[in-house]
């Protein structure tokens, strides 16, 4: 066992910025992990108030509190806030917070670099937000923004593309900054393919992000210049083609799923063998996964496109290609049942949402193999099912992954434990209420009841009521999240330095709370896999 | 940090930075890639004229033809096909004419777009003549006449007997001039 405790230095002792100049100013990886860990949380709530506006609206049929113009911005930009302001900015969040804990770093590569990153998210945020408040209100074409809507609507449009041009800067240079600090700043003995998942992860998913936001970058551009500059990229009659949007928009959409779903996986494999007391079963079969989910990634966009009229062999193509994906993440899903079999479980909060996370995300898994077959998907498409597959995918999964990640590594984080009680209420009233919001949906749609449309036929009524009941509670049930930090941060049980038996990655070595000059001077380090310490010499806080 | 530790950094930031770069201009180049493919594959070419069929001639089957057009909402033309309802055979060499007027008081330019009714016939009909190949312009209030000439491809499956012919026009924009 490796015990260095770097007695000399108190945590908090100098170097530390304090007030508003602090955070403005934040370098330090930690600080800025912070920064995008409150601002995803502030953006998960806003797109959480449009959700519920949409439930509120969708628990009768007929037109009850908003008109369908507006009905059609809060679809929208609930989708574009929740991807772009609350799931993406807070797996950067957590990347920033522990990459560098976890593989000996001092910092990221770039400090002041990061600092940008995160310092444009609030601004294309309140962009966001303020465009319900211009003439015409907010961007209302879908959070896909398709042509020739998007080409058509008010100075809302503009905002949004110019907010998404911003956000995709901002995440560009987040993902450089992680993976030259995870290629040129592991320490000593923390090599690539030991490193843990969660590294893995986010390295495959950077990529992926550089890869693929400038392409979205390069769509709302040219949406742009069709609205203000006489082009006609997606205008018919101008000899343009609103269906060339769909192919670039979701030669970017379908990688960016997996960006949403890889550093998900990344935290599934740190929680599941720390509770199971074992290690990840088959990590190396887990790196090549991860790395083939990303490659496939690319060539399966038009899935979503089955129904434009695309020949048979394309859809051929694409279907299989579809269903082709499903056997990387099936290995992934038998890993971690793998790793559960026969361990020494207990079930804290952390890995309640983890096992949660595989059983949902399981059926989301499936319910998309279901839409991959064209045939099907044709009925399907644009339907409350597909609704149903893809919060599957990103509530119970990506979102539940980001609250296993943040109870387990709270301790390290804060020095204080969160309340297990309340950890315990808030994962079994969000499971129970996401499966009342959610299963539903999957009967909507295959009844036929199509999607983003504020007013219904009747016969659909009783599974909305449903699905309107369980979201309301679902979203108070986040207040108890809430409450559960808010009082933890403060008044919560000191933590120790390993709070879980079976944790053995890197960021466990170290002092709780996690020292603000983590590695400043990097450690040596004997690692097995999934980045397990087996002993470390040196390494220096301050 | 070392300040060589720094550089190597840097070198591994541009190569970055330029893989982000190529991929905001490899989203342009699919604008003319998608065009590459489009017309290697003839999906999309519904603006170019067919050839005749082989058998044209050899009157066929009957069936019934019915002229529509749309214009949407907000644009200011008039469109209307001089025949609503045509019996034709197979094989047939048929001619019908639409009047589309210009209701503006501006010049404008106009493309009209097929569409078929059910969409399986429309690689049946088989159009050697149309309007819709190429962008018309119109000066303001100004009336003009076009024909359509088409056959229907003997070969069309037998369980298609009625056929809608509906032309959207749109305004072609930057072109007219206000
Ligand atoms: C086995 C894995 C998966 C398969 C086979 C699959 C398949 C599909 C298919 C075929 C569609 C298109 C449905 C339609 O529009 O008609 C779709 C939509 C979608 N999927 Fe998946 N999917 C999988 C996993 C995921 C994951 C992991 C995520 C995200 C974390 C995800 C997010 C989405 C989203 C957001 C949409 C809807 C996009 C929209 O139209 O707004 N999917 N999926
Ligand atoms: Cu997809």
């Amino acid at each position: 066992m490796a015990t260095v405790t770097d007695t000399q230095h108190a945590p908090h002792s100098h170097g530390k910025p304090s007030g508003l100049s602090r955070w403005l100013t934040a370098t330090n990886h930690k600080d800025i992990g912070t920064l995008y860990l409150w601002f995803s949380f502030a953006m998960f709530l806003s797109g959480g108030v449009m959700a519920l506006c949409i439930r509120a609206e969708l628990f009768h049929p007929g037109l009850q509190f908003f008109q369908p113009e507006l009905f059609n911005q809060f679809t929208t930009l609930h989708g574009l806030i929740m991807v772009f302001g609350a799931i993406m900015p807070a797996f950067t969040g957590l990347a920033n917070w522990l990459l560098p804990l976890m593989i000996g770093a001092p910092d990221m590569a770039f400090a002041r670099m990061n600092n940008w990153s995160f310092w444009l998210l609030p601004p294309a945020a309140l962009l966001l937000l303020a465009s319900f408040a211009v003439p015409g209100g907010a961007a209302a074409a879908g959070w896909t923004l398709y042509a020739p809507l998007s080409t058509q609507m008010g100075m809302g449009m503009d905002m949004t593309i110019f907010a998404i041009h911003i956000m995709g800067i901002s995440s560009i240079m987040g993902s450089i900054n992680i993976i030259v600090t995870i290629l040129n700043l592991r320490a000593p003995g923390m090599t690539l393919m030991k490193m843990p998942m969660f590294a893995w992860a986010t390295l495959i998913t950077a990529y992926l992000i550089i890869a693929v936001m400038p392409v979205l970058a390069g769509a709302v551009t040219m949406v742009l210049t069709d609205r203000h500059f006489g082009t006609h990229f997606f205008n018919a009659a101008g000899g343009g083609d609103p269906i060339l949007y769909q192919h670039v928009f979701w030669f970017f959409g379908h990688p960016e799923v997996y960006i949403m779903a890889l550093p998900a996986f990344g935290i599934i494999s740190h929680v599941i063998p720390t509770f199971a007391r074992k290690p990840l079963f088959g990590y190396t079969s887990m790196v090549y996964a991860t790395s083939s989910i990303g490659i496939l990634s690319f060539m399966v966009w038009a899935h979503h496109m089955f129904a434009t009229g695309m020949p048979a062999t394309a859809q051929l193509f694409f279907m299989y290609a579809t269903m082709l994906i499903a056997v990387p993440t099936g290995v992934k899903v038998f890993n971690w049942i793998a790793t559960m079999w026969e361990g020494s479980m207990t079930f804290e909060t952390p890995m309640l949402f983890a096992i949660g996370f595989i059983m949902l995300f399981t059926i989301g898994g499936l319910s998309g193999v279901t839409l991959s077959v064209a045939a099907v998907d044709i009925a399907l498409h644009a339907s409350y099912y597909v609704v149903a597959h893809f919060h599957y995918v990103l509530v119970a999964g990506a979102l539940f992954s980001l609250f296993a990640a943040i109870y387990y590594w709270f301790p390290k984080m804060t020095g204080k434990m969160y309340n297990e009680r309340l950890g315990k209420v808030h994962f079994w009233w969000s499971l129970i209420w996401f499966n009342v919001t959610f299963f539903p949906m999957h009967f909507l749609g295959l009844a036929g009841m199509p999607r983003r449309i504020p007013d219904y036929a009747l016969q659909f009524t009783t599974f909305n009521e449903i699905a309107s009941v369980g979201a309301f509670f679902f979203g108070l049930g986040q207040l108890i999240f809430l409450y559960n930090m808010l009082v933890s941060i403060r008044r919560g049980e000191p933590a120790p330095q390993k709070p879980w038996e079976g944790a053995d990655t890197l960021e466990w070595q170290i002092p709780t709370p996690a020292p603000y000059h983590s590695f400043a001077e990097a450690p040596e380090l004997e690692v097995a896999e999934n980045g397990a310490i087996r002993a470390m010499k040196g390494g220096k806080h301050h | 940090m070392e300040s060589s530790q720094h550089s190597v950094n840097l070198v591994l930031l541009k190569k970055l930075a330029i893989i982000a770069l190529v991929m905001f201009g490899f989203a342009w180049a699919l604008v003319p890639m998608y065009r590459v493919i489009c017309e290697a594959t003839g999906l999309n070419q519904i603006a170019v004229a067919d050839a005749a069929p082989m058998q044209a001639g050899a009157a066929g089957a009957q069936i019934e033809m019915t002229f529509d057009s749309m214009v949407q909402a907000g644009l200011p033309w008039r469109v209307r096909p001089l025949t609503s309802h045509l019996k034709v055979k197979t094989g047939e060499f048929i001619r019908v004419d639409y009047e589309i007027t210009n209701a503006s008081d501006r010049r404008m330019v106009g493309q009209a777009v097929p569409r078929y009714l059910p969409a399986a016939a429309g690689e049946y009909v088989k159009k050697l003549d149309c309007f819709c190949f190429k962008q018309q312009s119109f000066e303001p209030g100004q009336t003009k006449r076009f024909p359509v000439v088409f056959v229907v491809d003997p070969k069309m499956p037998r369980d298609i007997s009625t056929i809608t012919l509906a032309y959207s026009i749109f305004e072609v924009p930057g072109q007219g001039g206000l």
